[in-house]
């Protein structure tokens, strides 16, 4: 019985994976982004970044919900799929100017990745997301 | 337990391979033209099923038989060339011509298959052409005199298939050469083929120099939303539910879907009960007859489908408007104007003719997710 369940498991696991390879066709920064920026003093190791498209500007928010920080200045450049956006985020010390830097990885994917990095005017980290 | 562990990890490499490129694919995103081989061996399966039938055959190399699979037609285009299921058999010796895989396995698209004990050439696919024109027939009508889009009262069932055009691109003076799936000649060629935003045809080009393999439609069995429905080598029929106000356009292709055209004046939004919010791949679409002309507005798109074969990019602000013109008995003109301005820098349009295939029904091509 056990062994089936971990069969079963697994299938389901190939299913799932198979499965997020695809979809959302559209423009590629659109859509959840779930990742690590971190670890930092000033903030969580945890991101989520959600993003959208209206056909002139890339707008988005940074960890939606009582921390949430709208993005600004973002851009895509298609010669390599350069991403760039800032954000301006409050600690107890004031507001830091957070700008993000990275490139997307697997474009195809539904579940691509942008890589890059983060830094503030007191620190500077790695940023890894997936798009969801 | 070891042994459903094998079993269950064996059948997740498979479905995770098939996905790759499954479905009834274009030949160069999986096959290599310019790596043509030969294989002579024997036939051990015939897998006569859709989208792609597959011989398998083995092949004396060194020191061991190695086991190849040759790729050819869906069973609907092979019956089409004469070939049955019975045509080559386990046990019979074959050579075959073709062209290897891209990613080094051991697959060949078949060009040519010879029966190796009598040199007989067995596979013979020739494009299906339309059936030849009869007298220039009327258009079909209705009692009230509106165009039919299917047979006339009382007259043999049939199809619109054999589109003049099995390509997307903006009507101009120089549209690029493309195969018959979409694939530029010259990749080069790629901002002419529609007025773009810069991340969409980067996009379209990146999807191009990967020889569209990345295709949900292929890749999924994802519709053929927009378009692409109409491009179909299977075809369309139209079933005009005239007590309902509605035409169903039932598709041949794909996964064998079908898209609903109101007719009743109803809006895109509260189409359907509780649906606003749900982007679709087929849309919102709402229709009205302008004199001889179906006229069809749709909205209301998702963005997980290509809506052309090419890879042409949309987004969810996609408005469709397409004009259905019944010109002869024959002949259906479509012209289709699309206006997303989150993929393109102004609306544009293209058009092309399909053609009346009478007393037949539409093939059944079923996608079948998973299979190479």
């Amino acid at each position: 019985m056990r062994s089936l369940m971990i069969a079963l498991a697994v299938v389901a696991a190939c299913l799932t994976s198979s499965t997020l390879t695809s979809a959302q066709e559209g423009h590629p920064l659109k859509g959840s982004w779930l990742g690590t920026w971190g670890p930092a003093k000033t903030h969580s190791n945890d991101i989520v970044l959600v993003l959208d498209w209206d056909g002139k500007a890339i707008t988005g928010m940074i960890n939606p919900g009582t921390d949430d920080a709208p993005i600004k200045n973002a851009t895509l450049n298609p010669d390599g799929w350069v991403v760039h956006f800032e954000a301006d985020i409050k600690d107890k010390s004031g507001v830091l100017n957070y700008v993000f830097d990275g490139k997307i990885e697997n474009l195809s994917f539904q579940n691509r990745t942008i890589v890059g990095t983060w830094k503030n005017q007191r620190e500077s980290g790695a940023l890894k997301i997936s798009r969801q | 337990m070891k042994s459903g562990v094998a079993i269950a990890f064996t059948l997740g490499a498979v479905l995770l391979l098939g996905t790759a490129i499954s479905a009834h694919h274009p030949i160069s995103a999986k096959f290599d033209d310019k790596k043509p081989q030969t294989l002579s061996g024997v036939v051990t399966l015939v897998d006569w099923r859709n989208p792609h039938v597959h011989i398998y055959m083995n092949v004396r190399g060194n020191n061991d038989a190695d086991n190849w699979a040759i790729e050819l037609e869906s069973p609907i285009d092979l019956q089409a060339g004469g070939w049955t299921h019975d045509s080559v058999k386990a046990g019979d010796a074959i050579t075959v011509n073709g062209i290897t895989a891209r990613n080094g396995s051991r697959q060949l698209w078949a060009t040519k298959i010879i029966m190796t004990g009598t040199g007989k050439e067995v596979l013979n696919i020739t494009p299906p052409s339309p059936p030849a024109l009869l007298a220039n027939r009327p258009t079909p009508r209705w009692p009230d005199k509106q165009p039919r889009l299917g047979p006339s009262a009382g007259g043999a069932q049939g199809y619109w298939a054999f589109p003049s055009s099995t390509v997307l691109a903006e009507a101009t003076a120089n549209v690029p050469a493309m195969d018959q799936y979409g694939l530029l000649k010259n990749v080069a060629d790629a901002k002419r083929v529609a007025p773009f935003q810069p991340w969409a045809a980067a996009l379209y080009e990146y999807r191009q120099k990967r020889f569209l393999q990345d295709d949900p439609t292929f890749i999924n069995c994802k519709p053929p939303g927009g378009p692409r429905q109409f491009q179909l080598s299977q075809g369309v029929q139209f079933v005009e539910d005239r007590d309902r106000q509605r035409i169903f356009v039932l598709i041949g292709g794909g996964n064998n879907n079908y898209r609903i055209i109101y007719l009743d004046g109803r809006s895109h939004a509260g189409q359907v009960g509780g649906d606003d919010d749900n982007p679709l791949y087929y849309g919102r679409a709402v229709g009205k007859w302008e004199s001889d002309s179906l006229v069809v507005d749709t909205r209301g798109f998702n963005e997980d489908f290509w809506f052309t074969n090419g890879g042409l990019p949309h987004t969810e602000r996609l408005k469709l408007v397409e004009k259905f013109t019944r010109e002869n008995f024959d002949t259906l003109k479509y012209e289709v104007t699309v206006d997303d301005p989150g993929a393109y820098a102004r609306p544009w349009s293209s058009s092309w003719t399909l053609r009346w295939v009478t007393g037949q029904e539409m093939p059944r091509h079923l996608c079948q997710e998973n299979r190479p």
